[in-house]
């Protein structure tokens, strides 16, 4: 495979944990439209930890996912009070500050003879630990999605736990939840709190394999993105999110793209096609039931 | 068992509940009756801690749960059903059990890992045991949302016994039953009590609430305006008046 | 900055603060009927202005444009009622009612397919919008000292979006289709059982909020003297905070916080400058949410 194709496998990956971030908060019924908020965060902070305080890319993401959750964590807490079309607005709102954050943020230093470092409006050029350090776009695909394969097994794993049906509980019904004994509080700040970490994950990655951040990166395009994946995916599992993600971007964007430039037009046109013909996505629960039976094999009660 | 004291609830100008004031004592069945709007739903979202009362207060053995939000209720030992029945309509029967099970579990077994591990094991097995109850186990793949109406009563009873509470708040069980669906869980709660759960029944549906109760209060207005026995209460004038009077003025507060 | 500098800032602001609240208008009347957010709003309101360009376009030619000022506004008005007509029909009407997670995304697939329209339909680049203003007010300023004035133009948008919002409660308050939207927002099926057709109730509120944002439209067009789909996001995010600051649902609320944001705004752009004003216009939002969550005029949120 070629350069190109491998940054197609790149963009698929970090597209999917961006979705998975928002697939946590809105298995809660919690619709965040912050998550690019977040990824902001975890690009930008890990990218100075990389180029300024010169970290691993490794403990260097982490670190962005752990900033991004606490942002996650304290928008958390408010929006156990509003909930619905009003946190849509919120969270939109609080996307846009964090945005506005760092176009206003200018903090740079002297690296031998050049500056590098955030700079406001201009952006965060020089974000380069992969090519410093000798990695190949296909060593960043394989890393990409190391971690995306971590986060999807991760999810996989605790949707068929307890913690997943208490998530899942809390959306199909929070007064029915609360009555069963689950603390309504702690089960969706824990919810932003993962999905902004997630997103943080995305974040750090996407610095560095663009190498080059703004503020416009992340946009309420960004924050639609993410939503979108397990919307048109359907919240049955992890699987539809990972889909919508390859589809959207691959198919939609990539292999239509001779068609001239209507990515967003298509993109448009078939979130109102899915949602009126497939209002609960593309994996609901129904259709997996139905899959399910149809194949004939895993039982939810016989694990 | 539940001691409730002074209790009212204003909605604005609107008083739902007023100083309300009753006792439900240790394996008994304890019905809350009244005629439509008279504020039998308000007081038992207020036990059940969805709303905060104006005023007054609720001890449950000897805890003031006043104030409680309904997940601690539910871990103080009270557990409920809803007026129009709210399930987990995209979640499994089992999963809704399972759900409940280890909400209710997980706050008594303090180590985590236990919890995680050996926990859910037991809890699959108990949850065994609350399908054969409700005779669901049939069912049990099944999603909550396309079963049939008297099921998803089941299921809900089911869901809330799952927490294995001391007290149940049964809000209108009966609706929508057919006569006999009624002698069924007639026979259940009897069986609950047996088994040492206190049930408050609030019910519409005077064939189950006189056959199966043992004392009864009588609310309208928001006041309570008689309590005994079923067939003292069947021979109050004030009922027979509160019932005649308000007839079918009303939606249910 | 002294005191009258201040006062010029705010004064200035409130007038302009006059779309927000035409646009708040338009999310608070479709939240109050259908108790949904249409994301796709002001996408379409400013559709509209863009299509009051394109039909000028056609009937002018080269530098003369074909539309008198007023006919402008009212083409803008006509064609983003139809827009708004469109998002209903494609984002609300078969989308299932109990679940706003698809009508939400759909609305946000709408305003995709809206923006991008415009972008393609004029190559991205920002379009000139005539300075109608100046035909209907010859004298721009209204001056009262060297340093306090009241700009003309912004005086013309101030006034004619308080005409258009006395014609709006005229209507809602006044008439028979009025009278129908307002059961429909209080009792749903009240007013069913009443005979009044929920379907037709929305598609009209709709339409009725379209042609306010189609006036918005045009008089952003007017006073900034471009359209840009660069506008649609920041307008959109705007008209969101003045609906939410105003209470979800309440007319009166969204007047007056468009108005408030609009004055405030202006007042942080004259003390942090262009890229920190709207910050504060967001800090402004999370103190509402934090301290008073159902808005000025909204109706407090039980627990329920």
């Amino acid at each position: 495979m070629d350069d190109f194709t491998w940054g197609m496998v790149q963009i698929v990956g970090v597209h999917t944990i961006l979705g998975l971030s928002a697939y946590v908060i809105l298995l809660t019924g919690q619709v965040s439209m912050a998550q690019a908020g977040f990824v902001a965060i975890g690009a930008y902070v890990a990218g100075m930890l990389t180029v300024l305080a010169e970290w691993h890319i490794i403990p260097a993401m982490v670190t962005g996912g752990l900033a991004a959750s606490v942002l996650a964590c304290i928008v958390g807490f408010p929006a156990l009070r509003i909930r619905g079309l009003m946190l849509v607005v919120a969270t939109i709102a609080f996307g846009e500050f964090v945005r506005l954050f760092w176009f206003n943020f200018d903090y740079r230093i002297a690296k031998g003879d050049i500056v590098v470092g955030p700079e406001g409006g201009e952006g965060f050029k020089q974000i380069r630990f992969f090519p410093e350090n000798g990695w190949t776009t296909q060593d960043v695909a394989v890393f990409v999605w190391v971690v995306a394969a971590i986060i999807l097994a991760t999810l996989w794993w605790m949707d068929r736990s307890r913690a997943g049906k208490v998530l899942r509980a809390v959306g199909e019904d929070e007064m029915a939840a609360q009555s069963v004994g689950i603390n309504l509080t702690v089960v969706k700040v824990a919810a932003f709190t993962a999905g902004g970490f997630i997103a943080g994950i995305a974040g750090a990655i996407y610095a560095h394999y663009t190498t080059h951040i703004e503020h416009l990166n992340f946009d309420i395009l960004m924050a639609t993105f993410a939503i979108a994946y397990p919307i048109l995916g359907g919240l049955a599992n992890v699987w539809g999110t990972l889909f919508a993600a390859f589809f959207i971007q691959v198919i939609v964007i990539e292999v239509l793209r001779d068609l001239g430039d209507v990515r967003n037009l298509m993109f448009g046109a078939l979130i109102i096609l899915v949602m009126n013909f497939l209002p609960h996505g593309l994996f609901s629960a129904k259709v997996v039931r139905k899959l399910k039976e149809w194949m004939g094999i895993g039982k939810m009660s016989d694990a | 068992m539940l001691e409730v004291a002074r209790l009212s609830k204003h909605f604005g100008g609107v008083r739902a509940v007023d100083e309300l004031d009753f006792r439900v004592e240790a394996g008994e069945i304890f019905g809350l009756i009244g005629p439509n709007g008279s504020g039998k739903s308000t007081t038992v979202n207020m036990i059940a801690g969805i709303f905060a009362p104006t005023a007054g207060e609720i001890i449950f053995d000897g805890v003031d749960i006043t104030e409680a939000p309904p997940h601690i209720t539910l871990h103080a030992g009270i557990a409920r059903t809803f007026q129009n029945i709210r399930l987990f309509n995209n979640m499994t029967v089992w999963e809704n059990l399972w759900v409940a099970q280890n909400s209710a579990k997980q706050k008594r077994t303090g180590n985590p890992m236990a919890r995680w591990m050996g926990g859910s094991r037991r809890a699959a097995a108990a949850v065994e045991e609350f399908l054969e109850f409700s005779n669901l186990a049939h069912k049990r793949d099944e999603l909550a949302g396309n079963l049939a109406f008297g099921e998803q009563r089941r299921l809900e009873v089911a869901r809330s016994l799952a927490a294995e509470p001391k007290f149940l708040l049964l809000d209108e069980p009966a609706a929508g039953m057919n006569l006999e669906e009624v002698k069924e869980l007639d026979e259940r709660l009897r069986v609950l009590r047996d088994r040492g759960v206190t049930i408050l029944l609030v019910e519409h549906v005077m064939e189950l609430v006189m056959e199966v109760t043992d004392r009864i209060a009588v609310l309208n207005f928001g006041r309570k305006i008689a309590e005994g026995t079923p067939s003292e209460v069947q021979q109050n004038q004030a009922v027979m008046d509160a019932y005649l009077g308000a007839g079918e003025g009303g939606s249910d507060a | 900055m002294e005191f009258v500098d201040y006062l010029q800032a705010v004064t200035d602001g409130v007038m302009q603060g006059a779309y927000y609240a035409l646009i708040g208008i338009g999310f608070t009347l479709i939240f109050g009927v259908m108790n949904k957010i249409n994301l796709a709003y002001a996408a379409a309101a400013f559709g509209g202005a863009y299509a009051s360009l394109g039909i000028a376009a056609l009937i002018g030619s080269g530098d003369d444009f074909g539309l008198p000022p007023l006919l402008m506004f009212l083409a803008s008005a006509v064609a983003a009622g139809l827009f708004a007509w469109i998002v209903y029909t494609i984002c609300f009407r078969f989308t299932p009612d109990h679940y706003e997670l698809a009508t939400l995304m759909a609305t946000v697939g709408a305003f995709f397919l809206i923006e991008e329209i415009a972008v393609h339909a004029t190559d991205g680049e920002p379009m000139d919008f005539p300075e109608v203003l100046q035909g209907i007010i010859e004298d721009p300023m209204i001056e009262f000292s060297d340093a306090f004035a009241i700009r003309g133009d912004l005086l013309t948008i101030f006034l004619l979006a308080l005409i258009a919002m006395a014609v709006l409660l005229l209507l809602l308050y006044r008439t028979k289709l009025g009278l129908a939207t307002r059961a429909v927002a209080q009792q749903r099926t009240a007013a069913q059982l009443c005979g009044i057709s929920v379907d037709r109730t929305n598609a009209s509120t709709f339409i009725i909020a379209g042609v306010l944002g189609g006036l918005a439209g045009a008089m952003i067009g007017a006073a900034v003297g471009v359209l840009s789909p660069l506008l649609f996001v920041p307008l959109t995010v705007k008209g969101l905070i003045v609906t939410v600051i105003g209470g979800l649902g309440s007319i009166p609320g969204a007047i007056v916080a468009g108005l408030l944001v609009g004055g405030l705004e202006n007042v942080f752009l004259a003390l942090r400058g262009i890229t920190e004003r709207d910050m504060y216009v967001m800090l402004l939002l999370f103190l509402f949410l934090a301290f008073r969550p159902q808005g000025l005029f909204g109706k407090k949120v039980l627990r329920d």
